[in-house]
């Protein structure tokens, strides 16, 4: 016969303010199989903890029932406390009498202390019959993969290479660096953007515990923490890299044009293209959709050979490669090249990007000269389409009145309802960049508010006012296109009261932040949540803030949702630190409260497999030597079982046990409360 | 409204020449308005809005509004300003300006005349009022010595003001 004991908490006034725990006490002394019921103040402080260890150590009590908080956060400490005191730790049951009898009923304090009542022989109900279970453990493959090379997963990988795991790096783009790697410089310090960041690309890359696999994707996940098997999808890059020596003459040499993505557009470059001129890996791609196969030099096919002079008759990028890189004759598969690999936890910083000036119809798409502020990065970089000058798109001469736009699709219901985070400080950086080189530059910035949270962060801003850079409250309403490519701006001075109208010649929209499309596949293929439809979706909003609701799989950098650089970094180290714990253990605990299948009663009918959320129930074929048949049944991976019950509930001969959830306690639970 | 940069900065210019010097500080907080006894009182174009249209090139605008004569000059938007604006400083050198281009408000005027002639900004006889108190009826101040007054307005006739012709 189990001896019971029962613990019932104050927990200061948040359950006795409310709940008559003394008549809760003596209630439970009244149930059968309880031996001891005691009450005290905080059950979860040392000295609460001691008095049940006591009582185990004393061989009083064989289980432990505490009326007291959520099982959430508060199980676990009771179940170390048994345990310490010899006893297993399964043999524990929680009476959450705080969130579902006194904070729910406040106002009826009778009710809410007979509803405490229930609650308690309920848990006592299931507490008699309850069985030692014990975790298991399964090894971990010592390695971690980050999905995205910007500025988050050159940070999380270099810390977790750093720790000592072998690290992949997988980038989408045929260079590392993200959109950092657009960026000119950086608020509030004015840092170079690639002066800081292309060291860190090289180390990644040349570091000794990375696998940099660039132009690359994630094909497909499966595993469990511990032990995920990906398949990354290497892209065609038409160039042999193992030869490629980055010197950019097929570049040189090719004849088609592309907007160039990297410079937002506002420039062309060639089908076969090196990224930018800091690329890591420094190798030439062929874009083989604007390809247009010169000299009939198709992929996969044989040359035609010149009559004359009997030498086949090549394309300019196999002709200008001294490397002996391209040759098109090759059967390549365009598909690309998959390539398998094993890792024990994942770092996913995917990043964002922002929003096209084509959804924001009044505020005139059409003209050249309204661009996004990404776009102007380029324009103000030295590496970009002007070298540096800023020239408006119409007709590359300078503008004498810029405006920059606030807001634009970010805190607004039609688009986006969050604030994108960083557009305050990057336009108030930019107009500080372009009033030191252009002192007579007419610099107008529209806010609905400026919002500079961030060390060293107002100051900047404030210093802007103070070079005569002009600051107004109030949302530009629309821009409208007039003679010239100018544009007039319909703004509004909401300190002084007035409306604005004024001719620009060049206006910035201050996009906002948005997950790309791919960002939903990439979802699915790992079991990534979304915060309704803006970001990826962290375990806890404070307390688990790069911790996903898949265990070993973890999340950094704008893909969580907007933040600058050092936030970035700062969340892909803690990303990384915390990747880096099932790898540093060698070994990852499985609960014992998960699903085990009765083969003996299992019909093989299958019904399990397609319900259970997270892949883990499999059909296999035995043979059974006896009968000399074979037999199907359900087996179930438990490292990757969460015990969640949807099987036991679902199978039709009963042959599924959740331990912990087993029948008899269910329904010694329901006859508690029901008695 | 028209964003004129030409006139803001010649605008700021001249407020910083006659000595305030914060104007670009300010941010707009409005706790100098909020403490403002001239707000109070009504006077629309006090501290945060005089500031606010100033940095919009609006000087000459503004120019005959009488707001800025309802200043006490008691200081306390230059304590409680979070930015280092000095808004007083700001809107003794609008009075300045306005005073330059002999745009007073006829209160100023008055007053200014008072101080010449008698050394006091405002004065009201005392004599019947101090008699009844058992006071000397005449007070130990510049209005009852020559040789006081005579001092003042030497100072005030070699000072910008005296340039301006008033007295």
């Amino acid at each position: 016969m189990a001896k019971v004991g029962v613990y019932v908490c104050h927990c200061g006034s948040n359950i006795a303010g409310v709940i008559d725990v003394s008549a809760v006490r003596d209630f439970a002394e009244s149930l059968p199989d309880v031996v001891i019921a005691r009450k005290d103040l905080f059950m979860c402080s040392d000295s609460g903890q001691e008095m049940v260890k006591q009582d185990v150590r004393d061989g009083l009590v064989d289980r432990v029932v505490v009326a007291a908080c959520t099982p959430r956060t508060h199980e676990p400490i009771f179940r170390a406390a048994i345990e310490k005191a010899g006893l297993n730790k399964y043999l524990f049951e929680m009476a959450n009498i705080r969130d579902q009898a006194s904070w729910v009923h406040g106002n009826d304090h009778e009710g809410a202390t007979e509803k405490a009542k229930l609650v308690v022989a309920s848990a006592v109900g299931k507490a008699r019959h309850l069985q030692p279970l014990h975790d298991k453990f399964v090894d971990v493959t010592n390695a971690a993969l980050v999905i995205g090379a910007g500025i988050g997963g050159i940070s999380a990988a270099l810390e977790l290479a750093n720790m000592g795991h072998k690290t992949y790096l997988v980038e989408k783009e045929p260079s590392i660096g993200g959109i950092m790697a657009q960026l000119d410089k950086t608020f509030p310090t004015n840092d170079c953007s690639a002066c800081i960041l292309t060291p860190m690309m090289v180390q990644a890359f040349n570091h000794p515990n990375i696998e940099t696999l660039a132009y690359s994707e994630v094909a497909d996940v499966d595993g469990y923490i511990g032990n995920f098997n990906v398949k990354v999808r290497q892209k065609q890059t038409y160039i042999d890299w193992k030869k490629c020596t980055g010197c950019g003459d097929c570049a040189d040499k090719c004849p088609s044009k592309t907007p160039d993505l990297f410079n937002g557009s506002l420039s062309d470059r060639r089908a076969a293209y090196i990224m930018f001129p800091q690329a890591v890996p420094k190798k030439a791609v062929v874009d083989i959709e604007h390809c247009l196969n010169c000299a009939g030099r198709t992929i996969g096919t044989q040359p035609k050979i010149n009559e004359k002079t009997g030498k086949a008759i090549l394309a300019p990028c196999e002709r200008a490669c001294r490397a002996g890189a391209i040759d098109r004759s090759l059967p390549l598969d365009p598909g690309g090249t998959i390539k398998e690999i094993k890792v024990g936890s994942i770092v996913v910083t995917t990043g964002y990007q922002v929003m096209d000036k084509g959804w924001f119809k009044e505020m005139a798409p059409a003209s050249p000269n309204v661009i996004t502020a990404l776009q102007l990065e380029r324009l103000i970089s030295a590496t970009g389409p002007t070298g540096g000058k800023l020239l408006r798109p119409s007709d590359n001469e300078k503008p004498h009145t810029m405006t920059f736009v606030s807001c634009v699709g970010s805190r607004d219901v039609n688009f986006h309802t969050h604030c994108s985070r960083f557009c305050c400080m990057y336009m108030i950086k930019q107009a500080r960049l372009l009033k030191e080189k252009y002192p007579d530059l007419v610099i107008n910035m529209h806010f609905i508010d400026v919002r500079s949270a961030g060390k060293g962060y107002d100051e900047y801003y404030t210093g802007a006012r103070e070079m005569g850079i002009n600051f107004f409250k109030g949302k530009v309403g629309g821009l409208e296109i007039l003679p010239g490519d100018q544009l007039r701006v319909l703004a509004y001075d909401m300190e002084a009261g007035q409306s604005i109208e004024y001719s620009s010649d060049l206006v910035i929209l201050a996009t906002a932040v948005e997950l790309p499309p791919d960002a939903t596949a990439l979802a699915q293929k790992l079991g990534l949540q979304f915060c309704g439809n803006d970001f990826f979706r962290e375990l806890h909003p404070k307390l688990g803030p790069v911790e996903t609701a898949v265990a070993g799989l973890f999340i950094a950098g704008c893909c969580q949702g907007p933040k600058d650089i050092p936030d970035t970094v700062s969340q892909a180290k803690g990303a990384a630190a915390a990747a880096a714990v099932p790898l540093a253990q060698g070994r990852v605990k499985i609960e014992a409260t998960i699903s085990e299948i009765d083969s003996q009663k299992c019909s093989g009918c299958g019904i399990c497999e397609p319900l259970c959320p997270y892949h883990a129930i499999s059909m296999r074929d035995y043979t059974d030597r006896a009968r000399g048949v074979i037999e199907r049944h359900a087996v179930i991976e438990m490292s990757s079982c969460k015990g969640c019950g949807v099987c036991t509930s679902a199978c039709p001969s009963a042959a599924i046990k959740l331990h912990g959830y087993e029948d008899e306690q269910i329904y010694a639970q329901i006859a508690a409360l029901t008695a | 409204m028209i964003i004129d940069q030409n006139k803001i900065d010649e605008t700021i210019k001249i407020i910083k020449a006659n000595g305030g010097h914060g104007i670009q500080k300010c941010v707009q907080c409005g706790a100098c308005s909020a403490i403002c006894p001239g707000v109070k009182a009504g006077f629309p174009l006090l501290c945060r809005a005089l500031i606010k249209d100033l940095l919009n090139g609006l000087l000459e605008e503004n120019i005959e509004n009488s707001s800025s004569w309802g200043c006490q000059a008691c200081n306390r938007c230059t304590e409680v300003c979070p930015q280092g604006v000095r808004p007083q400083e700001v809107v003794f050198a609008f009075r300045r300006y306005q005073a330059n281009e002999l745009a007073f408000s006829t209160s100023a005027v008055t007053s200014q005349m008072n101080l010449y002639e008698t050394g006091h900004a405002v004065f009201t006889d005392p004599k019947e009022a101090r008699r009844k108190v058992g006071l000397p009826e005449e007070t130990p101040t510049s209005a009852f010595n020559e040789a006081a007054q005579q001092e003042i307005r030497t100072l005030m006739d070699n000072s910008p003001m005296g340039e301006l012709g008033l007295f």
